[in-house]
């Protein structure tokens, strides 16, 4: 069976930077896969690549054995994807959107309207169903990105940083939310600098660093009896430890 | 005060090296600085040059011109900023709130910066010109320098109180969508005294001109330009005057400044909801599936973001003064000026969609994900063409009959309407095409002053360029016999501007589909 989500040598410059240097992706079926590094390392970009809204300069990405570039056509009805700044159609409201995701998707309006009534509860956002995103908060606006991505039951979800600046109850809403959908043999990959929530979260990790994937592998095989923030130290090397300079910093003595 | 003086002059440091900064940065910034620089240095010369000239009409007109000047000046120095707010980080208070900085420090450091810069001394230089204009004698000279630099400093504090004042209705999402609109509202308006102009004072100028002097009269501007010509002790008291209202403003800025420190941000708070049910629904009235949702995603975008709404009061407001203006010539109303304004109202509609992405923006990756062939794309674009003829239609039916009525020829409003709308058809054929091989970023903020991200405005001209020149080429065919008298040549502009938008819908799908990516960078460019 083929993997979930597969690369070979993705490559992305802008202008003079490397963003992503040859990634090699692999992202068994079925896995809760987290996508870790630091600013900068490419992360967002191999996100953007895989799931076609950003053109690679070299190298192939498949998901579920299917070419993104060659084969659009069933690739994009197979993915869900919430990028990064989570810009929606600000002018809609919460309910408006998830209806006009579902028609572009081609789903029969009826259908829609009963997802839509489904997915606003379980993200606890039937109150403000009404109201325009524009008017939403941060957590708010993640629940309801991740509704649309979710409205057409897509098999894998390419979430980037899900969880940042989302509230403890919102982001206990989507952890629970993802689980029950991975549970049912779909995928999830998601980036996030968190990693206590990826260790918690996560069966499958990826570490990416300036532009290429140092460790990859289950989620025992990555940290092997460490912690994972302490491997992915080890693996993105340490810059500076924060002992020189600052000597006036801190209370007297 | 040595705390004052040296906060102060950090805070005209601060400004200076904000101006300063225009000179780092790529050619086309620093262009822009050397343009603005010489500009604001011509804009002073001119505007002292313009008022000193005053001086050589009779007394009473003199006095009366030079306080319509200046209180131009202090209206002008109230809506500029709030155009152009958050173009400069001084003017915004919430951004100091963290320092610790008294309120006294705060006003005062503020007031100087924003009396720093090219713009505020090319107005000091054109106020000036008061002086050259009314003064007689000593006196007047004497009096005149104090006077120009107490309305300066009237200006500026009214300017601040209102910015201030206003400051947390711009920081909230409702305040300046009502802002966005509002703008442009002030940039038309101007308009206004040019079209009365061209069509002939409807009274005698100088007996206007008297009677806005009386209502200027004792408003601080008249004051100050009645104590330069005064040159005696009645302008001395008018002086005193002045300088109190600039203490009362200045005072009430630092209150509303104080006030504006501490209250919170409350932008999201309870924001406006949609009413679901009540009202027909006009999903009732659409097709389903794709084409349906965009058509209402549209419609809905036409109405709620300001940058739509703006759009099309714009296309309206130029068509209507165009129209009267036309009428103003010499009687010669053939078919041209009832179909001309049609047309024209077309294409100025019709050029909306020469940027049709443009206003989804960052948000047109949610349409990406989900188009996985060309036939999609066109969809999305039929979509928005159907909302555009929505609205669209019956504005060209209102438009016709008004260039009918006026020019007295109603009856050519018949032909009209439909030339206009196959013209409109032509127009969103060529803008599909635009739409998708010069694609632009509109700026978040609504900004009257350009209408791209920085660095692609010559794209966006580029674009708006083509959009109506291949229009203008395009329509002949349709506009040309009937404007010649061939009237019943209108029913085939209908067929002929369907067609016309059908094709470039096809073409626009095949290459957009192809570059969708590069499209949707284009559209989502930081602003």
């Amino acid at each position: 069976m083929a993997d979930a989500v597969r690369t070979q040598g993705l490559f992305k410059r802008f202008g003079q930077q490397v963003a992503v240097g040859g990634v090699d992706l692999v992202v068994p079926r079925g896995s809760f896969a987290g996508l870790v590094g630091p600013n900068g390392a490419g992360k967002t970009t191999t996100l953007g690549m895989v799931t076609g809204l950003l053109r690679p300069d070299g190298g192939r990405i498949e998901i579920d054995g299917r070419d993104v570039w060659a084969d659009p056509v069933s690739v994009k009805a197979r993915i869900g994807v919430l990028p990064e700044g989570l810009r929606l159609f600000e002018r809609l409201s919460g309910r408006e959107l998830l209806t006009y995701c579902g028609q572009l998707r081609g789903i029969p309006i009826d259908e829609v309207g009963r997802r839509a009534d489904e997915l606003l509860k379980v993200m606890d956002l039937a109150e403000a169903q009404d109201k325009l995103v524009v008017d939403y908060s941060t957590g708010m606006r993640k629940k309801i990105g991740l509704a649309a991505a979710l409205l057409h039951n897509p098999g894998v979800l390419f979430l980037d940083e899900p969880f940042e600046g989302v509230d403890p109850v919102s982001a206990n809403t989507l952890t629970e939310v993802l689980r029950r959908y991975v549970a049912s043999g779909s995928t999830v990959v998601f980036s996030s600098h968190v990693m206590d929530l990826v260790e918690r979260l996560c069966d499958w990790v990826s570490v990416m660093n300036r532009g290429f994937v140092v460790a990859q592998g289950p989620l025992d095989d990555v940290r092997q009896g460490r912690t994972l923030n302490e491997a992915f130290l080890d693996l993105v090397g340490v810059r500076g430890n924060g002992e020189e300079g600052l000597s006036w910093l801190g209370s007297p003595a | 005060m040595a705390g004052l003086a040296g906060m102060t002059w950090l805070f005209v440091r601060l400004k200076l090296s904000l101006v300063r900064g225009g000179l780092r940065g790529d050619a086309g910034r620093q262009a822009g600085f050397a343009f603005s620089m010489v500009a604001a240095l011509l804009a002073g010369l001119a505007g002292f040059a313009l008022v000193s000239l005053i001086r050589f009409a009779p007394p009473d007109i003199a006095l009366d011109l030079v306080a319509v000047a200046f209180a131009i000046f202090a209206v002008g120095w109230v809506v500029v900023p709030l155009t152009a707010f958050g173009l400069d980080e001084t003017l915004d208070p919430a951004r100091l709130a963290l320092f610790p900085l008294t309120t006294r420090q705060l006003a005062t450091g503020m007031l100087a910066a924003s009396a720093t810069g090219p713009w505020p001394i090319a107005s000091l230089v054109a106020l000036s010109g008061g002086v050259v204009a009314l003064a007689h004698g000593p006196g007047g000279v004497l009096l005149g320098v104090p006077a120009v630099v107490l309305v300066f400093a009237f200006c500026l504090t009214a300017s601040r109180l209102v910015t201030t004042g206003l400051s947390g209705l711009l920081r909230t999402r409702r305040g300046r969508d009502l802002l966005a609109v509002a703008a442009i509202f002030v940039v038309l308006l101007a308009q206004v005294p040019n079209l009365l102009v061209n069509r002939g004072l409807p009274g005698d100028p100088t007996r206007m001109l008297a009677s806005v002097g009386e209502v200027l009269r004792w408003t601080p501007p008249g004051l100050a330009a009645h104590a330069i010509a005064d040159g005696g002790l009645i302008g001395v008291a008018e002086l005193i005057v002045v300088a109190m209202s600039v203490v009362v403003l200045g005072w009430l800025w630092i209150a509303a400044l104080r006030h504006a420190l501490v209250r919170p941000d409350a932008s999201s708070q309870g924001g406006g909801s949609v009413r679901r049910s009540g009202r027909i629904s006009i999903g009732r009235f659409l097709p389903g599936g794709m084409l349906g949702a965009v058509v209402a995603k549209e419609l809905k975008y036409a109405a709620r973001e300001p940058r739509g709404r703006v759009n099309w009061i714009m296309a309206l407001f130029i068509t209507v003064i165009i129209t009267l203006s036309l009428r103003g010539g010499d009687g010669a109303a053939g078919p041209g000026s009832v179909i001309g304004p049609a047309c024209l109202a077309a294409v100025m509609i019709g050029l909306q969609a020469g940027n049709s992405f443009g206003i989804d923006g960052r948000s047109l990756w949610m349409n990406a994900v989900a188009f996985s062939t060309p036939r999609d794309l066109r969809t999305d674009l039929a979509g928005r063409h159907l909302a555009m003829a929505v609205i669209g239609v019956p504005l060209l039916v209102v438009v016709s009959l008004f260039a009918g009525l006026v020019t007295g020829h109603a009856a050519l409003a018949l032909a009209a309407a439909p030339v206009a709308w196959g013209v409109l058809g032509v127009a969103m054929g060529v803008g599909a095409i635009t739409s998708v091989t010069a694609p632009y970023t509109y700026p978040d903020r609504l900004n009257a002053f350009t209408g791209a991200a920085p660095g692609q405005g010559g794209q966006a001209f580029a674009a708006s360029f083509a959009t109506m020149v291949v229009t203008g080429v395009l329509i002949l065919p349709i506009v040309l016999p009937v404007v010649f008298g061939l009237t019943w040549w209108a029913v085939l502009a209908v067929p002929y501007g369907v067609a016309a938008s059908w094709a470039g819908r096809r073409i626009a799908a095949g290459v957009g589909f192809a570059r969708l990516p590069e499209l949707l960078a284009a559209v989502s460019r930081p602003t």
